[in-house]
C-alpha cells in the first residue's frame, strides 16, 4: 500500500490524481456508491478502500471511520479537494489523527520521502507560495477539470464496519427549475449593467443564443434584479455549460467557482484589468451597451 | 447550552499586500472579518436564542466585532497568530472552545480561502460536523440544517454537541453603527496565553518563498463593436459551442 492517499467523495475529485501521481502510487479512499468506487478503481490508482454510506447519512457522517482506515496505513501524504464537504471533513480527521499540517489551495507537490515542497495559491490566487513541510501532511488540492486516463481495474476493498456519526439526511431534493443545470449556453450578468431595465438588451442576446440567463451574487442578493436561483458561485448554482458568456461581470473567485466546468468562457467588460479576462478564453474590452447588441445582431445573421 | 462562534480566524485576501515582485505580506495586527464571518455570527445568534453566545478568536482577532453583533463575551488566545497551516489555527481554536464552560455548539464561517479550519476544529473536539451550511434552527437536542449544494437542497439533522460551518449567501445587510461598536468595546474579553493552554506561541507557518503566478489572458477581439462581435462569433463557431 502506498503512502499517498486521495479522498474521493465526488466523481470530479479524481481529476486531482494528476497532481499526486509524480509522488508515486496513490491509494484512494472512496465514500460513495459502488459505481463511484468502481470508476475510481479504473482511474490509475493503486488500490481503493470503499465506504458505502447509508441512504439517510451524508458522507461526512463517516469522517471519523474513513480517517481510521487511512491512519491505519501510516500515510505520508493525504489529499482531497474542496468539491464535496465530506472530503474536507475526512481530511480534518486525518490531520488530527496523525498530527499533520493541513495546507489549502495546493497546486503542485514535489519531493519524496519525509520532506515535501508544496505550492499553494495564496491571497486569493494573487501569489504562488511555496512551503517546505515534513510528512505526514494533509493537502486540499485545487481541483482539476480533466479526469485522468483510465488505468487497470484494481481491487476495491469494502469497509462495512464503518458507522455514521450522529448526522442524518432528512431531505434531499433538486432545487433547480431554472434550466441552468442542463443549459448548454449561459449568459451571466454582473454589476456592469447600469439598471434593471437594461436586462432587456441582455435578454435579447440570451434569446438569440438559446441560452439561460444567470448572474453574479450582488445582482441577485443585493440588487434583486434576478431571483436567487439564478446566481452562480460558491454559495449559489454550479454549472457546466459548453459556453458561459459574461456581460459586465468582474470575475470574483467566488463567482468563478460556480463555472469551473464550463468549456468556453467569454468576457465582455469595459475594464481591461478585470479578473474575468484571466479566466476567459475569449474577450472583448469595451462598452457592453454597444457590444451586446452588435453580438446579438451578428448571431442573428448566421 | 452555550453556543460558541469563532471569528476573525482566517487570512483573507483583503489582509494581504502583494508586492510587484511577488512578495507577500499580511496585516500584522488585526485581520479583517472573513467573508463568511457575518453569516456565521447571524446563525449563531439565532441558534443561541435565550442562551449565552461566546465568541472565540486568536491573536489578530478584534473582539469588538463579535461583541457588537450579539456575543456576550469573547475568549481570545492573544499570542497565537493565524498562519497558513489550517491545522495549527484549528488546534488553537479548539483550545479556546474548551475554555467555554458547557459549550455544545460551535458555529464558524466556512472560509473559502482556509477550508481546512472547520474540519480540523471539529476533529479536535471529537464532534460531528456539517460544512457549507446556509441556514440552521434548533430542534430539541439537535440542529436542523439547510444546505445548498449545486442543484441540490439538503436538510440535515445533527445531534449536539456539534460544529457547523456557515457559508454567506449575501453581504452583511445591517452592520452595527458606531455607537454599538463603542459600547461593544466595554464588554468582557478573556485574554488567554497559549502557554496556559499547553499551546506553542511559535510564529505561524509562512512560505519559504513566493512568486507571481503565470498569467493567462483571454484572446481579445479587436476593432469596433461590430467587428469584435463578428470575430467572436467566428471563434465560437470554430469551438463548436454555438
Amino acid at each position: 500500500m502506498s503512502g499517498n492517499w486521495l479522498v474521493v467523495v465526488d466523481r470530479q475529485d479524481v481529476g486531482a490524481l494528476g497532481r499526486l501521481v509524480p509522488r508515486g502510487p496513490v491509494t484512494a479512499l472512496v465514500v460513495g456508491d459502488r459505481d463511484l468506487a468502481e470508476s475510481v478503481a479504473g482511474s490509475g490508482v493503486d488500490s481503493v478502500h470503499w465506504i458505502e454510506p447509508a441512504k439517510d447519512a451524508p458522507a461526512e457522517a463517516y469522517a471519523a471511520d474513513a480517517a481510521t482506515v487511512i491512519l491505519a496505513a501510516g500515510p505520508q501524504l493525504v489529499a482531497a479537494t474542496p468539491i464535496a464537504p465530506a472530503a474536507r471533513a475526512i481530511l480534518g480527521a486525518v490531520s488530527v489523527g496523525c498530527g499533520a499540517a493541513l495546507i489549502c489551495n495546493v497546486t503542485a507537490i514535489s519531493g519524496a520521502g519525509e520532506h515535501v515542497e508544496v505550492e499553494s495559491a495564496a491571497a486569493g490566487g494573487a501569489v504562488i507560495a511555496t512551503f517546505e513541510l515534513a510528512t505526514p501532511l494533509c493537502v486540499l488540492l485545487v481541483p482539476e477539470d480533466e479526469l485522468p486516463l483510465a488505468g487497470p481495474q484494481v481491487e476495491v476493498i469494502p469497509h462495512p464496519e464503518a458507522k455514521p456519526a450522529l448526522i442524518r439526511l432528512v431531505d434531499q431534493q433538486l432545487s433547480q427549475s431554472t434550466g441552468l443545470a442542463d443549459a448548454a449556453r449561459v449568459v451571466g450578468v454582473g454589476r456592469g449593467l447600469r439598471s434593471r431595465a437594461d436586462l432587456d438588451i441582455v435578454q435579447e442576446l440570451v434569446d438569440q443564443l438559446g441560452a439561460e440567463i444567470a448572474c453574479s451574487m450582488p445582482v441577485s442578493e443585493d440588487l434583486g434584479w434576478l431571483p436567487r436561483d439564478r446566481f452562480i458561485g460558491r454559495s449559489g448554482q454550479q454549472i457546466s455549460p459548453r459556453l458561459y458568456l459574461t456581460v459586465g461581470l468582474s470575475g470574483a473567485p467566488q463567482h468563478l467557482q460556480g463555472v469551473r466546468g464550463a468549456k468556453v468562457v467569454v468576457a465582455i467588460n469595459s475594464d481591461p484589468e478585470a479578473d474575468i479576462f484571466r479566466a476567459a478564453d475569449y474577450g472583448i474590452v469595451g462598452d457592453l451597451y454597444e457590444i451586446v447588441p452588435a453580438l446579438t445582431e451578428a448571431l442573428a445573421s448566421i | 447550552m452555550t453556543t460558541v462562534v469563532a471569528f476573525n480566524i482566517a487570512r483573507e485576501p483583503a489582509a494581504a499586500q502583494v508586492l510587484a515582485h511577488g512578495g507577500l505580506t499580511w496585516t500584522a495586527r488585526k485581520l479583517p472579518p472573513a467573508e463568511d464571518d457575518h453569516a456565521a455570527l447571524s446563525v449563531s445568534v439565532a441558534l443561541a436564542g435565550d442562551g449565552e453566545l461566546i465568541g472565540v478568536t486568536l491573536g489578530q482577532g478584534d473582539p469588538s466585532w463579535a461583541l457588537a453583533r450579539g456575543a456576550s463575551q469573547v475568549v481570545r488566545i492573544s499570542d497565537v497568530m493565524v498562519g497558513d497551516d489550517d491545522a495549527a489555527t484549528a488546534a488553537a481554536l479548539a483550545a479556546a472552545v474548551r475554555q467555554v464552560v458547557d459549550a455544545n455548539l460551535v458555529v464558524i464561517g466556512d472560509s473559502e480561502h482556509h477550508p481546512g479550519i472547520a474540519p480540523v476544529l471539529a476533529a479536535h473536539l471529537g464532534w460531528p460536523l456539517v460544512l457549507g451550511v446556509s441556514g440552521a434552527a434548533t430542534r430539541g437536542e439537535s440542529v436542523e440544517i439547510t444546505r445548498h449544494r449545486g442543484a441540490i437542497d439538503e436538510t440535515i439533522s445533527i445531534a449536539l454537541p456539534a460544529v457547523i460551518a456557515v457559508v454567506a449567501e449575501a453581504e452583511e445587510s445591517q452592520p452595527p453603527g458606531m455607537k454599538t461598536m463603542l459600547a461593544a468595546r466595554k464588554r468582557p474579553v478573556q485574554e488567554v496565553a497559549a502557554a496556559a493552554l499547553g499551546l506553542s506561541a511559535s510564529p505561524p507557518l509562512d512560505p519559504v518563498r513566493t512568486r507571481l503566478p503565470e498569467v493567462t489572458t483571454a484572446r481579445l477581439m479587436g476593432g469596433d463593436a461590430r467587428q469584435a462581435a463578428a470575430e467572436l462569433v467566428k471563434a465560437l463557431r470554430a469551438e463548436g459551442v454555438l
